[in-house]
C-alpha cells in the first residue's frame, strides 16, 4: 500500500488529496474568487492560500482519517504563478521534513493527465488540456508527454477571462469560462477569425477582434442580447479549433482516444469533442470535477512517480517554470 | 482512329475526340458550328497538347453543365472555354476555337450512353484528313502554348508542359 | 450527384482531420481525392465558410508551388458543391515520416543520408517560403519522397495545403518553420541534429531567410516563456 498526499495551489485554487492506491481518500479545496472583471493577482492569491493552506491540510488529513506517519510520500505541483506556488511549495517542504517523508515535484499538467487516465481508465489517450495558462494537445510516446499542438499565442482560458472583463458583468465565481457558458444561449453566426497552424492554434488575434467589437457593442447600448449570442459564436469558434487540433493530433498519432483535462474542459467543449469522435470512431473521456486543479491529481501522479522510484531532494525542491515534455515518465511502458 | 472515353463522374457520358488535318472548310465548319449544325466543339489544335487536356475540359464542362453552373451557352462552348487559363469567354474562342484559315481542327463530341456513336456525319463534314488522336502532339505549337498558359522553364523542371495546362485549367475559377 | 457515387465506389486510403482521402482512376489516370466533409461538430456556417476557403487556398497554393518549380501534385479537377480536390497520384513515393522511421530503425549509416534528405526539406520550404506561400501545416507526413526513374535521386513532393495561405511576413514563415520544427521533434525523438541540419540549409538557401529565423527563435521563446499557470 501506498499513500501519498498531493499539494496544489499553482493558481487561484488550493487543494491538498490524499491517494492510496488508486483510491481518493480525500480531496478538499478552497478557490480565491476576485469580483467580477477583475483577474487573480500573484500576491494576492498567495495571501489567499496562506491564510487557508493549514486548514485545508487538516481536512485532507481528518477526512481520510489518516495521522502524517501514514503518509508515504508528500507531492506538490510545480510550474505555475510564482507567488502562491511558493506558498504551496514552502508548505509541502516544511510537512515532509516534519513528518521525515520525501517529498516530490509533481509537473501540474501530468496531474491533470494521470488523474484522467485513473478516474476514467482512458489507456492512451490524446489529451487536450484546456486551463487558464494552457493550451496543450498531448500525446504520449517513448517515455514523454509530448506536446503536438498548443497556443502559440495565450491560453483559451486566459482568452476566456480576457473576454469576461470586456463584458464586466461576467462573474468569477466559479469561473469566468463556466458563466459565459451559461450565457452563451444566442443563435446568429458571427464571424470571427479563425486560426489553425498545423496542430497549433492562436487565440490573440480573435480576442483583439472581440475586444474592438464587444466595445462596440457596449458604447452603443446594444449590448445585453446581444453578448449572450456573441459569447455564444466567441466558444462556437475557439472550441471548434480546439476541437480541430486534437482530431489533427489524433490523426497524427493514430490515436483512438480523447482526455479532456484542465479547468475550462466545460460541456459544450465535451459535446463538441464527443461528435467528433463519433465521426471518427474514437472514445471520449472527460473527467468532470477532477478536471479542476485540486490536490488528488497531484497525489496520484505523485504515486506513479514515487512507485517507479522518483523523489525530489531537498535542495532540488526550487519552485521552477518547465515544460510537460521535460519529465521523463518513468511509471509507464 | 478517332479516341471514345468514359467520364468515371458520369458514367452515361461518352467524350469522343476526332482530329483532322489538311482541313480545307475550316469558315464553313465554323459556320456551321455557329448554326449548331454540328453536334460538337471544333478546337484549334496547335493549342493541344495531349488529349487529356481535351478530357479534363470536357469533363468540368459536364460537371458544370449538371450542377447549372455553366459560364457559357452551351456544352461545346464551355468545353472550348473551360481549355482557357483565363476567365475571359472572348480570349478563349479566339485561342481555342478554330479561325476561318485554320487547316486542322479535333472536334469534339459529348455524347449520352444511350446514343448510337456515329461520327459518319462529322467526318463527311470536314474536307481534311483524319489521322488518329494520339498524333495531336505532331500538331501542337508548344512554344504558342508555353506563352499563352505562361509556363516557366522551372515549372518544366517539376513536371510536363501538360501537368503545367491542366493545373491552370482546372484551378482557373479561384485564381 | 455524381461526386458521392463516385466516392463510394473508390478507395478510401485515409480518414485524416477535416479530409477524407481516397485513390481511384480519373479520367483514365491513377488520381487521389481530397474530400473535405461536412464537420458536424461545428456551426454550419463557419464549417461550410473553412471548408471553401481551404479548398480553395489548398489549389491556389499548389499551382503557385508548381509554377515556382516547388513539386505537388498536379491538380486535374475541383468540385466546389462537394469540395473534393483531384489529383495526381505521387506514385513510387513514401511519406518523409516513414523514412525517418525506418533509417532510424536500421542504423547503418543512416546518419549522412538523413542529414542529406534535412537539406533538401530546408532548400525546398526556403524556395516555397520565397514564393511567400506558408504551407500552415507542415509535418513529415505531408511530404512525400518520390522515387526517380533508375537511380536519379528521389524528389521530394509537398502535399496537404488546406492550411496553407500566401504571405510575405517573417512571422508566418517563422511560425510554419516553428510547426515543423514542433512535429518533426514529436514524432521522430532524437532527431534535434537532423532538424538542425534543415534550418542550415533553409537558412543558407534564401536571401530572406535571417528574419525568419529571427522570427522562428522569438515563437520558441514565447513558448518557453509563457506562463504556466493553471
Amino acid at each position: 500500500m501506498t499513500v501519498v498526499i498531493g499539494f496544489e495551489g499553482s493558481a487561484n485554487k488550493i487543494g491538498v488529496g490524499i491517494i492510496r492506491d488508486g483510491e481518493v481518500l480525500s480531496n478538499p479545496r478552497r478557490t480565491y474568487i476576485t469580483p467580477p472583471g477583475q483577474g487573480f493577482l500573484p500576491s494576492d492569491t498567495a495571501r489567499h492560500h496562506r491564510a487557508v493552506v493549514l486548514t485545508v491540510l487538516k481536512e485532507a488529513l481528518d477526512q481520510a482519517g489518516l495521522q502524517p506517519a501514514d503518509i508515504d510520500c508528500v507531492a506538490y505541483t510545480k510550474p505555475g504563478m510564482g507567488a502562491p506556488l511558493v506558498t504551496v511549495a514552502l508548505v509541502a517542504r516544511t510537512v515532509a521534513q516534519l513528518w521525515g517523508k520525501p517529498l516530490l515535484g509533481v509537473n501540474h499538467c501530468i496531474g491533470h493527465i494521470e488523474m484522467g487516465r485513473l478516474i476514467t481508465r482512458a489507456n492512451n489517450p490524446t489529451v487536450l488540456y484546456v486551463s487558464g495558462g494552457n493550451t496543450q494537445v498531448i500525446a504520449y510516446s517513448e517515455r514523454r508527454y509530448r506536446i503536438f499542438g498548443e497556443t502559440i499565442d495565450i491560453a483559451v482560458g486566459n482568452c476566456l477571462d480576457r473576454f469576461a472583463r470586456v463584458l464586466k458583468q461576467i462573474s468569477n465565481d466559479p469561473s469566468p469560462g463556466y458563466n459565459i457558458e451559461q450565457m452563451a444561449k444566442g443563435s446568429q453566426y458571427v464571424e470571427l477569425p479563425y486560426t489553425v497552424k498545423g496542430m497549433d492554434v492562436s487565440f490573440s488575434g480573435i480576442l483583439s477582434y472581440i475586444e474592438e467589437a464587444a466595445h462596440r457593442l457596449l458604447t452603443s447600448d446594444q449590448c445585453t442580447a446581444e453578448d449572450l449570442c456573441f459569447s455564444l459564436q466567441w466558444q462556437e469558434t475557439l472550441f471548434s479549433m480546439l476541437v480541430e487540433i486534437t482530431e489533427r493530433a489524433m490523426a497524427h498519432c493514430g490515436s483512438q482516444e480523447v482526455l479532456i483535462v484542465g479547468g475550462v474542459g466545460n460541456l459544450r467543449l465535451q459535446e463538441m469533442m464527443a461528435v467528433m469522435c463519433e465521426e471518427r470512431g474514437a472514445k471520449l473521456f472527460a473527467t468532470d470535477e477532477f478536471c479542476i486543479d485540486n490536490g488528488a491529481m497531484i497525489a496520484q501522479a505523485g504515486w506513479e512517480m514515487f512507485r517507479s522510484g522518483q523523489v525530489t531532494e531537498l535542495e532540488d525542491s526550487w519552485v521552477t517554470q518547465y515544460r510537460t515534455d521535460e519529465v521523463e515518465v518513468t511509471w509507464r511502458p | 482512329m478517332h479516341l471514345t472515353q468514359e467520364l468515371e463522374l458520369f458514367p452515361d457520358v461518352r467524350v469522343t475526340q476526332l482530329l483532322f488535318k489538311e482541313v480545307k472548310n475550316a469558315a464553313e465548319l465554323r459556320q456551321s458550328a455557329v448554326d449548331g449544325k454540328i453536334n460538337g466543339a471544333l478546337i484549334n489544335p496547335t493549342m493541344l497538347v495531349d488529349p487529356f487536356q481535351v478530357l479534363v475540359a470536357a469533363n468540368k464542362a459536364v460537371c458544370f453543365q449538371k450542377n447549372g453552373k455553366m459560364k457559357t451557352r452551351a456544352l461545346s462552348s464551355e468545353i472550348i472555354f473551360n481549355l482557357s487559363p483565363t476567365n475571359k469567354i472572348s480570349d478563349a474562342f479566339k485561342r481555342f476555337g478554330i479561325s476561318d484559315g485554320d487547316d486542322c481542327v479535333m472536334v469534339v463530341v459529348v455524347q449520352d450512353k444511350s446514343e448510337t456513336p456515329c461520327f459518319d456525319d462529322i467526318v463527311s463534314k470536314v474536307d481534311g484528313c483524319q489521322i488518329p488522336v494520339k498524333d495531336i502532339s505532331l500538331l501542337s505549337d508548344h512554344m504558342k502554348i508555353k506563352k499563352l498558359y505562361k509556363v516557366t522553364p522551372q515549372e518544366e523542371k517539376c513536371g510536363t508542359l501538360l501537368d503545367a495546362v491542366v493545373s491552370r485549367m482546372a484551378t482557373k475559377d479561384v485564381l | 450527384m455524381a461526386v458521392p457515387e463516385f466516392l463510394s465506389t473508390a478507395e478510401l486510403l485515409k480518414q485524416g482531420a477535416e479530409a477524407r482521402v481516397y485513390r481511384a482512376q480519373f479520367l483514365g489516370k491513377p488520381a487521389i481525392v481530397k474530400e473535405r466533409f461536412p464537420k458536424r461538430y461545428r456551426h454550419s456556417v463557419l464549417d461550410e465558410k473553412l471548408t471553401h476557403r481551404r479548398t480553395v487556398q489548398e489549389v491556389r497554393s499548389i499551382l503557385r508551388c508548381r509554377k515556382a518549380g516547388i513539386p505537388a501534385p498536379v491538380v486535374y479537377f475541383v468540385d466546389y458543391t462537394s469540395n473534393c480536390i483531384f489529383m495526381e497520384e505521387i506514385l513510387r513515393s513514401t511519406t518523409v515520416r516513414d523514412h525517418i522511421v525506418g533509417a532510424q530503425q536500421s542504423d547503418a549509416g543512416n546518419d549522412v543520408e538523413l542529414r542529406l534528405l534535412a537539406q533538401r526539406v530546408g532548400q525546398t520550404l526556403a524556395k516555397m517560403h520565397d514564393e511567400d506561400v506558408i504551407h500552415g501545416d507542415l509535418t513529415t507526413s505531408n511530404m512525400l519522397l518520390r522515387r526517380g526513374p533508375q537511380d536519379k535521386e528521389s524528389e521530394l513532393v509537398l502535399i496537404d495545403f488546406g492550411l496553407s495561405y500566401i504571405s510575405a511576413l517573417p512571422e508566418d514563415k517563422g511560425v510554419d518553420l516553428y510547426v515543423l520544427e514542433k512535429a518533426f521533434l514529436s514524432t521522430h525523438p532524437n532527431t534535434e541534429l537532423v532538424f538542425e541540419e534543415l534550418l542550415k540549409s533553409y537558412a543558407a538557401s534564401s536571401k530572406r531567410s535571417p528574419a525568419v529565423i529571427k522570427k522562428l527563435e522569438e515563437v520558441r521563446l514565447r513558448g518557453r516563456k509563457r506562463s504556466m499557470v493553471g
